[in-house]
């Protein structure tokens, strides 16, 4: 069974999507460790590293994801976690700006994806799939 | 990371009581000295500057003439990373969006005080020109920038700080000429932070309780005021009201006079205006019972507080109703939010445009109420004996005492809010809307409702699962919990079956 982490970065508090994510997953057939609301980053990485994770999926809903986020990718590598799959999703920055640009900016952090505000939890399990399928024919993910 | 209070073996019990004036000195100096902009606070120059404010720019008199006119009044959120960024915000939301009330959101950084972090947003903010954190860094800012911040407006101002440690922020902003601060013990600490215990919560508001009532005895009467939204997901009145009540007796002990209380719109007309009603009845009724008088307790309504449609016009829709139903209720303030809200924190125009949707909507609405109607008193009756229930219970279980009763009973689970972070909190309780649009409570947990009120909200939810064909159980509060986002097409399609 994959392992996934979840969790809310930084000091966001906001809980409820996280919660119901990681409920839908769970009953998608994964084994979801969940770290709740105000995680650090290195909380994630820790919990990958223990639950030897297959991918851990990042939450941020209050703006000061991109502060968050930074160097997260780094400490996956630092922690042995090289190729982890990396998902991110929710109000990643601060304000309405044009999403093609604030995709681009965490998948340059190294995420495998970002998902925008209104994401339906549908499209992320299908990732999941499309991306640990990939991964089995030895891609870092899947196309689109 | 969340900077939890330090273990400290010279601490009082924890206790309702009222801390002694002794005791506040040394609390008062151990906190200013965490952070450099604390050695800027002089308690007795700060009470001469509120005296200097003219009347309309002290939101505890504000309040009150806002209750003796019943009018309604504004105020929406609003902070960004830098000084001029927030100033300009300000202003903009003062003359733009003709705001009652101006706020000052602090970033989330902030808000668990970690002013490092907090430091570097700004200065990288500042750099790039665009807001790093999502509010303004108060603290690191310190006392002077906040009196510019006050003298570019001409409203009262009031901090918005979702936290549970306000104890820096707080003196910093009284200080700076803030006369609002909203926040609270119960209603922060179950739905802002995951570690911090309750008690801990309580303790730190007890401060900022008591530094309020501080500069009530020296003549100045700020706006204290309580965050009842809680976890803003479908938090029905009863619940919001038994934290309000709560949170209320706890700064009232402590000496506070001007407390209001607030709670999410439910989007259900009757159940709203019902909800202002009984809050504000049931503040004064428990007031008078643990014998606390001459506390002015008005009621500010929210915005729908959970997720919110990406279609601005839908969004426009949810405002504008937003402001009628604050109206109707006779709350003596509404919150607002913005076309941008799904999408996160708003620029300063569509920030000011949702504050004059919600303006014209009252303006429309100010002269309706709904105490007439039978639904309105049934609601009424129920949320009042749900909340009487609880809060009797919690009293008994603090042997008379409202913080001690509090721990208890949320240890015990009989005080418990829907979708809480906070680990003390069992987070068992499970709303979901009813078919008539009423928010109800699915699961109790082991909230000590009353058997018959229970038997109504079962009674009611059953009818939404049959006519919608789902089965009756958590499904119906997830779905709730995401309804009001879904795109116009699902909620109400244009194409017949």
């Amino acid at each position: 069974m994959k392992v996934l982490v979840t969790g809310v970065i930084g000091s966001d508090t906001h809980i409820v999507g996280n919660r119901i994510l990681s409920m839908a997953l769970e009953k998608a057939g994964y084994k979801v460790v969940t770290l709740g609301a105000l995680t650090p980053a290195g909380e994630f990485i820790k919990a990958a590293v223990e639950t030897n994770a297959d991918a851990i999926m990042v939450s941020s809903l209050y703006g000061q994801g991109e502060l968050d986020c930074r160097g997260f990718r780094d400490l996956c590598v630092e922690a042995g976690l090289d190729d982890i799959l990396l998902y991110v999703g929710g109000n990643l920055v601060v304000g309405k700006q044009p999403w093609s640009e604030v995709e681009e900016r965490f998948l340059a952090m190294g995420f495998d994806r970002a998902a925008p505000p209104g994401t339906r939890i549908e499209a992320v399990i299908e990732w999941l799939a499309r991306d640990f399928a990939a991964r089995e024919r030895g891609l870092r993910r899947a196309e689109a | 990371m969340n900077a939890p209070s330090l273990p400290d073996a010279t601490r009082l019990p924890l206790s309702e009581a009222r801390i002694a004036d002794d005791v506040f000195r040394g609390m008062r100096q151990d906190n200013l000295a965490r952070w450099p902009s604390g050695a800027d606070v002089d308690f007795d120059e700060a009470v001469d500057l509120h005296k200097r404010l003219p009347l309309h720019k002290q939101l505890g008199w504000v309040m009150r003439k806002a209750v003796a006119e019943r009018r309604c009044l504004t105020q929406p959120r609003g902070g960004f990373g830098t000084f001029e960024m927030q100033r300009a915000l300000m202003v903009a939301l003062d003359n733009e969006g003709l705001a009652d009330i101006v706020p000052t959101t602090t970033d989330s950084y902030t808000r668990n005080e970690q002013w490092q972090l907090a430091q570097k947003g700004l200065e990288e903010s500042e750099t790039v020109g665009r807001s790093m954190l999502n509010g303004y860094p108060m603290v690191n800012y310190g006392v002077a920038r906040a009196r510019e911040l006050i003298e570019a407006i001409d409203k009262p101002a009031i901090m918005l700080t979702g936290t549970t440690m306000p104890r820096l922020t707080s003196e910093i902003a009284f200080a700076g000429g803030y006369s609002g601060y909203l926040g609270s013990g119960i209603a922060y600490t179950t739905s802002y932070i995951k570690e911090l215990s309750i008690e801990d919560g309580i303790r730190n508001y007890q401060y900022l309780d008591r530094l309020a009532a501080m500069y009530h005895e020296h003549g100045v009467e700020l706006h204290r005021r309580q965050p009842g939204f809680l976890t803003g997901t479908n938090i029905p009145p009863s619940i919001a009201i038994i934290t309000c009540v709560l949170d209320c007796l706890l700064a009232a002990a402590q000496g506070v006079k001007n407390y209001g209380v607030e709670m999410g719109e439910t989007l259900h007309m009757v159940q709203d205006a019902a909800a202002v009603a009984a809050c504000g009845e049931l503040c004064q009724e428990y007031l008078a019972k643990k014998g606390h008088h001459g506390v002015f307790t008005p009621v500010t309504l929210l915005h729908w507080m959970s997720a919110w449609p990406q279609d601005e016009a839908q969004a426009a829709a949810l405002i504008s109703y937003g402001g009628t139903l604050a109206a109707i209720s006779g709350a003596a303030s509404v919150t607002t939010k913005s076309t941008h809200e799904a999408f996160g924190i708003p620029t300063p125009q569509a920030n000011a445009e949702g504050l004059r949707m919600t303006r014209m909507a009252i303006y429309l609405a100010r002269h309706i109420r709904l105490d007439g109607l039978a639904e309105f008193k049934r609601e009424k009756e129920l949320i009042g004996r749900e909340v009487r229930a609880i809060i009797d219970r919690v009293l008994e279980m603090g042997d008379g005492d409202v913080a001690v009763g509090t721990v208890r009973a949320f240890e015990a689970g009989v005080l418990d809010i829907p979708w809480s972070p906070n680990r003390h909190c069992r987070s068992r309780v499970l709303p979901a809307r009813d078919f008539d649009g009423y928010l109800r409570v699915l699961d109790p947990g082991l909230m000590p409702f009353p058997r018959d009120a229970m038997a109504i909200h079962e009674e009611a939810l059953r009818k939404r699962a049959e006519r919608e064909k789902v089965p009756f159980g958590p499904d119906l509060a997830v779905n709730s919990v995401y309804e009001i986002s879904e795109p116009l097409g699902k909620l109400l399609p244009d194409q017949w079956e």
